[in-house]
């Protein structure tokens, strides 16, 4: 009987030449992805970390017994519901936005099992594809059943089955990304950017973010998904290898395309999160602290491994982490009811805090938060008085990243309008439409929110929009965590105080 | 038929869609556009309307300045 040692390269290793059919048949470039060359410039794929299958298998059966322990330990309800009520609403965001984007993973990567062009990278594709359905099932099993706590836990399994405009921006990723994708650039944009730039770190952040906050089941979940991501990343880093090899300026293209995509969502995703869903004396760091030390700094190294250059666009990006989550988050609670999950305001404290943390556009910012303060002053609390202090008008969004248009600062909003074969589109920023113009027929004909209302396929009455496209209702749509009821609030309106 | 334009108020987070008339003055539009961001940005008496990086006299008609649907237009403190 042959030894691990012996018998793992041979398993790992098992191309043959056809004989009745080409290989660009077996692997056509429109689905394998370019550049196509044949599987002589791919033989040599390796990943770094090796692992048969029975091996795998004890591993994930380890780390899932861990979960289960913490989750019966510390996930009952009843543990949820001694949680800080914003971050409480932070795992309502991660609740939707993560389970059925990890089943597009598995999509991906089984696109990756069958159209990679090595069986080493084939095979890793297909321990990747489990590791997606374990992050789609860790996340269900865990959240769902808060249902019974919070009726917005419902978005759990209901998100990405909707037309909510956060669900159509994040599917409008996602599918790009995973599900519509070939073999190349998805292990490129998903293993070597998505992971390696962004989750991989992020989830450590998260980690430590959700120990602060004493919420230990969803850090061990998220430590748990991250040891399984940490191993998988590794495939996009030969297959950009080699693409950098053979075809560099369209190497340099992936990366900045993709970075730029993610950037946008995970900013949204984590920046609020942080800044704004945790409370104050939990934050161990500012969104932008976390990414100049986590996802910049590394992004550069795997940058220079790969002799690529920064993107194009890496002053503006740098700009953006000063303002533009800041800029999504007072437009998002302004327009709260279109989403599932609750808000809070800050309060003097936590705004004396951004803007020791963030000193360049505050001001702007401040000025916002007052004058949303002044109305709920204004108004009074109370949840019959919500919608007093709420937009009307329907706000607008980015064509690419379908995003509401908040780039740039207040002071100067950097949307763009463009004409594209005699149709006008706009873009909340110059990375996006340069995306778009590089592969117009692949976002040309994506409609997003505004356009559906333009053209009667989506409700232009809020109330209609929220129930009808949003599937929201009174019980899930989000509201203001306290309804405006904030001491400091009170405090202000008694000229004695 | 209301005109369908890209609003942007200077200090507000957000571009919104304001429905314009074409026979309504830019003074009348960038009131409605500030009406609709009030919740965020403080109402200013003095402003100026831009479209096209040009500042628009504000008696001029919509129809006048040439405003077409989708078309961005600003509205800065003035």
């Amino acid at each position: 009987m042959l030894s691990r040692e012996e018998w793992l390269p041979l398993a790992r290793k098992l191309d043959w030449d056809y004989s009745y059919v080409r290989e660009d048949e077996v692997f056509p470039e429109v689905i394998s992805g370019r550049p196509w060359l044949p599987h002589s410039e791919w033989k040599d794929w390796e990943e770094s970390f090796k692992t048969s299958y029975r091996e795998y298998v004890d591993n994930q059966y380890e780390k899932d017994m861990a979960v289960q322990a913490v989750h019966d330990a510390v996930g009952r309800i009843e543990n949820v519901q001694k949680l800080a009520l914003p971050w409480l609403n932070s795992l309502k965001v991660h609740a939707a936005a993560l389970p059925l984007a990890e089943f597009t993973g598995v999509i991906g990567n089984l696109r990756g099992a069958r159209f990679g062009r090595d069986s080493a990278w084939r095979t890793m594709a297909t321990f990747g594809a489990l590791d997606e359905y374990r992050h789609t099932q860790i996340p269900l099993l865990l959240f769902h059943p808060l249902l019974r706590l919070d009726s917005q836990f419902d978005w759990a399994h209901k998100f990405y089955h909707t037309n909510n405009w956060f669900a159509v921006a994040a599917r409008h990723f996602f599918d790009e990304l995973t599900v519509g994708q070939n073999a190349i650039e998805f292990h490129i944009a998903t293993n070597v950017v998505l992971e390696t730039g962004f989750t991989n770190l992020q989830f450590v952040g998260l980690a430590s973010l959700a120990r602060e906050s004493s919420d230990h089941m969803f850090e061990r979940m998220v430590t748990s998904i991250q040891t399984d991501e940490a191993r998988h990343a590794q495939i996009g880093h030969p297959v950009l290898a080699t693409v950098m090899k053979h075809d560099p300026k369209y190497a340099q293209y992936l990366v900045d395309k993709w970075f730029w995509r993610n950037w946008r969502l995970f900013s949204i995703l984590t920046g609020l999160s942080i800044d704004y869903l945790t409370a104050l004396d939990q934050r161990p760091y500012s969104f932008k602290e976390f990414m100049e030390e986590w996802i910049i700094d590394q992004f550069l190294r795997t940058l220079d491994e790969f002799g690529l250059e920064k993107p194009w666009y890496w002053n503006l990006l740098l700009d953006e982490l000063d303002i533009y989550h800041h800029m999504i988050y007072a437009s998002a609670y302004s327009y709260r009811a279109t989403l599932w999950f609750n808000f809070v305001i800050p309060g003097p404290a936590e705004r004396k805090w951004l803007r020791q943390k963030y000193p360049k556009y505050w001001d702007d910012m401040d000025a916002v938060w007052e004058q949303i303060s002044e109305r709920w002053r204004t108004v009074g609390p109370g949840p019959a008085n919500e919608f007093a202090v709420h937009g009307t008008a329907l706000p607008t969004f980015c064509d690419l990243c379908q995003l509401p248009l908040s780039a740039g600062t207040p002071r100067k909003n950097t949307a763009r309008v463009f004409v594209h074969d005699g149709r006008k589109y706009i873009f909340c920023s110059e990375p996006c439409q340069w995306i778009f113009l590089h592969e117009p027929e692949r976002y040309a004909n994506h409609k997003d929110i505004v356009k559906r209302v333009l053209s009667g396929e989506a409700p232009a009455q809020l109330p209609n929009l929220l129930t009808e496209y949003f599937n929201l209702t009174p019980d899930t749509w989000g509201k203001d965590v306290h309804n405006g009821d904030y001491e400091w609030l009170r405090a202000r309106k008694d000229p004695a105080a | 038929m209301p005109i369908p334009l890209y609003g942007f108020l200077q200090g507000d987070t957000v571009g919104l869609l304001i429905l314009a008339e074409e026979a309504e003055t830019l003074q009348a539009l960038a009131r409605k556009l500030q009406d609709a961001a009030s919740l965020r940005v403080e109402r200013r008496d003095h402003v100026q309307v831009v479209y096209n990086d040009k500042t628009m006299d504000p008696t001029m008609t919509v129809a006048q300045a040439g405003l077409q649907a989708l078309d961005r237009f600003d509205v800065l403190s003035g």
